[in-house]
């Protein structure tokens, strides 16, 4: 860094200027990604870029705590983040970052590692966390930190269960077979850095690169939305008056709310598009019409049924702000999810008016003597008028099934709501 | 005797091949890559100045580093790093810029099969971005042979294990050339094969191989035209 460049930026902090435009106490615009597999994240902090992955591992336990899991945090200083970064053994900054991130997540006791217990005194779980930091841009702790938590947050361990002789063989369950369990995780700590620039240590929030070149000091504090202090950490540098430090402290309580909602916000939609995926893996033999002439006739007409209670459902929830791919639960129509925002009328009449149409056609193909009244609702697809006129041509038909149909559509339905949102423990 | 793959494939068709380059900030050139799933990382720094100890000064040197998913580097992404070395070392002009060092880092971020062709384009898109002097790009491919002797392309994990043999296939990309006759660079530039398979087999692999040059070259040099340069200075 040049003399002039060190000057620039602490003369423009003097007029609470930041060279990215910031204030001095904006933090940067947190991102924050999934990965294909449980417990994988990406996280980008401005120009900083972490990926974290969390693994699981039965390993013996240490001796001094027989019934507990353990947490390992690996860093890995990827030389494709800064030139300056060397392969090999890591760093001086690689270390002090591990530390921080494990203080914070395994010494305040966030992660319960009571619950990774199998076997006291022979298996436990062993939780194993590893960050590549992909992209310096500055404030690396943060980031990483962040990366960390959700990967946690995200991450489902296999079930597993005693058995053989003696109950002592542990049988870990394959993923198909029994669905794999959340870590706990009581409360989440967010780590804030803070720079001391300048002779007269101004104090700027998330510092980025060119600012963590010209610090004197830094400080991170890591704080969760109880109000507890989990760390701080000021590895020598500039001395700082108390009254900043605990404005500093002031902020970053703050901060760290902000972020603790963007991190349950990201895992609450990540959760739900998980559930989504499994519901799409397992079809619903009910709606499946192509399994023969007799079931059918009866499947359709529930289909018609599920399709109408669907619109009143996304009436009432028209008031939810959170996005999801309505198309994806029309296609099997069955799995009503209570997330799902309120449509667009004009979506909803064109998805009904695509479904009336195939629905139609298929009926055509199994009840070859009622053709004659379907030509006649093939012409005007586009109005949501084409579903009641639909079914009073079923009703008309076949009155008794109708009744049935009603029941059985709504009781699978809320059965299989209870079991695919089992663990939503984000409090 | 149709063949039953994941997600509908033919024994011929690749997964969607996505590529993007300048996807980091501090590297000098940056891409990522992906085949279905498989998902690569790749940066560019150099070139810098000095080449290492036992090598050529006449000639640039390269360096690659392999960065698995989880835990340290082991054997087999060592030997990634050598085969990645020798197939870039003959696509880049190693003659442009003397006596330096270029290096490439390769980070996996999810392995669903194939995924050395993956880190191969992701490594060309990554140096396409640094500016280094390219001959041409590589096109990489994964022929797999099943039980029953069928040859399939570009085959996801659970098909990679079950296979009987696997090839890996590297081939340069074809280049538009102002001479009317067809550029002679036209052999297999890396082959890497596991398992058992008979000789036959292995040149059916190659020929299936071949076949798909065209089209991955072209879905990856219209990725890598349609990404604008952006003219961005460092200074935030």
């Amino acid at each position: 860094m040049t003399l002039n460049e060190k000057k620039f930026i602490e003369t423009a902090l003097l007029s609470d200027l930041r060279i990215d435009g910031r204030g001095p106490f904006d933090y940067r615009n947190v991102a924050i990604k999934f990965g294909r597999e449980d417990g994988s994240s990406e996280v980008q902090l401005g120009q900083t870029h972490v990926m974290g992955f969390v693994t699981s591992q039965l390993v013996q336990p240490y001796r001094d705590r027989p019934n507990e899991g353990t947490l390992s945090i690996y860093t890995e200083f990827s030389t494709m983040a800064d030139p300056s970064f060397e392969i090999g053994r890591p760093g001086v900054f690689a270390v002090e970052l591990g530390r921080i991130v494990d203080r914070g997540l395994r010494e305040s006791r966030a992660v319960d590692t009571e619950s990774l217990c199998v076997v006291a005194g022979k298996w436990v779980w062993s939780i194993r966390i590893d960050l590549h930091i992909l992209d310096n841009g500055g404030n690396l702790v943060d980031a990483a930190n962040i990366a960390a938590l959700v990967a946690l947050l995200t991450f489902r361990r296999p079930e597993c269960t005693l058995g053989g002789d003696n109950d002592q063989e542990v049988i870990i369950h394959s993923p198909e077979v029994r669905e794999p369990l959340p870590l706990i995780v009581h409360h989440f700590p967010v780590a804030i850095t803070f720079a001391f620039i300048g002779s007269e240590s101004t104090v700027v929030i998330d510092p980025s690169n060119f600012e963590e070149a010209v610090m004197g000091g830094k400080l991170t504090a890591t704080l969760n939305t109880n109000g507890d202090v989990c760390a701080i950490q000021k590895a020598g540098g500039d001395g700082v008056v108390q009254s900043v430090i605990m404005q500093c402290l002031r902020i970053a309580s703050v901060k760290a709310a902000d972020i603790t909602n963007k991190i349950k916000k990201a895992v609450e939609s990540y959760n739900t598009e998980r559930a989504l995926r499994k519901i799409k893996r397992h079809p619903d033999p009910v709606v499946d019409v192509s399994k023969g002439a007799g079931m059918g006739v009866r499947s359709l007409s529930i289909e018609m049924e599920k399709t109408r209670l669907e619109i009143e459902d996304r009436k009432v929830n028209r008031s939810d702000d959170r996005e999801i791919e309505t198309h994806s639960s029309k296609k099997t129509g069955s799995s009503r999810d209570p997330y799902s925002k309120g449509i667009n009328g004009d979506e909803l009449k064109a998805s009904l008016a695509s479904r009336a149409a195939a629905t139609s056609v298929e009926k055509m193909d199994v009840l070859p003597s009622v053709k004659t009244q379907f030509t006649m609702i093939d012409k005007t697809p586009t109005e949501m008028d084409s579903t009641p006129s639909l079914q009073q041509t079923i009703e008309a038909g076949e009155q008794t099934i109708k009744v049935k149909t009603l029941m059985d559509a709504v009781k699978p339905k809320h059965r299989r709501k209870k079991k695919t949102y089992p663990n939503h423990d984000l409090s | 005797m149709d063949l039953e793959r994941e997600g509908g494939r033919g024994a011929n068709q690749l997964r969607p091949l996505d590529c993007s380059r300048n996807v980091l900030n501090r590297a000098h050139g940056s891409g990522s890559c992906s085949h279905g799933e498989t998902r690569v990382l790749a940066a560019v720094y150099g070139p810098k100045a000095g080449t290492k100890k036992n090598e050529n000064p006449e000639k640039a040197c390269l360096e690659v580093i392999w960065k698995p998913k989880i835990g340290q580097i082991g054997k087999a992404d060592k030997e990634f790093e050598m085969i990645l070395k020798r197939t870039l070392q003959n696509i880049c002009l190693l003659t442009a810029h003397p006596n330096t060092t270029t290096s490439i880092i390769i980070q996996v971020v999810h392995d669903d099969g194939s995924l050395l062709p993956c880190a191969i384009h992701a490594a060309c898109t990554a140096l396409v971005d640094a500016g280094i002097p390219l001959k041409y790009l590589a096109v990489a491919i994964c022929c797999c042979l099943v039980e029953n002797g069928r040859i399939i392309l570009d085959p996801n994990k659970m098909e990679e294990q079950r296979m009987k043999a696997l090839v890996h296939l590297v081939f340069p990309s074809p280049v538009q050339s102002v001479l009317p006759e067809g550029s002679k660079e036209d052999g297999i530039i890396t082959s890497l094969s596991h398992g058992v398979m008979t000789v036959d087999d292995y040149f059916q692999c190659v020929k299936h191989g071949r076949a798909a040059v065209a089209p991955l070259s072209n879905i990856l040099t219209k990725k890598l035209q349609s990404q604008s340069p952006s003219n961005q200075s460092v200074a935030g």
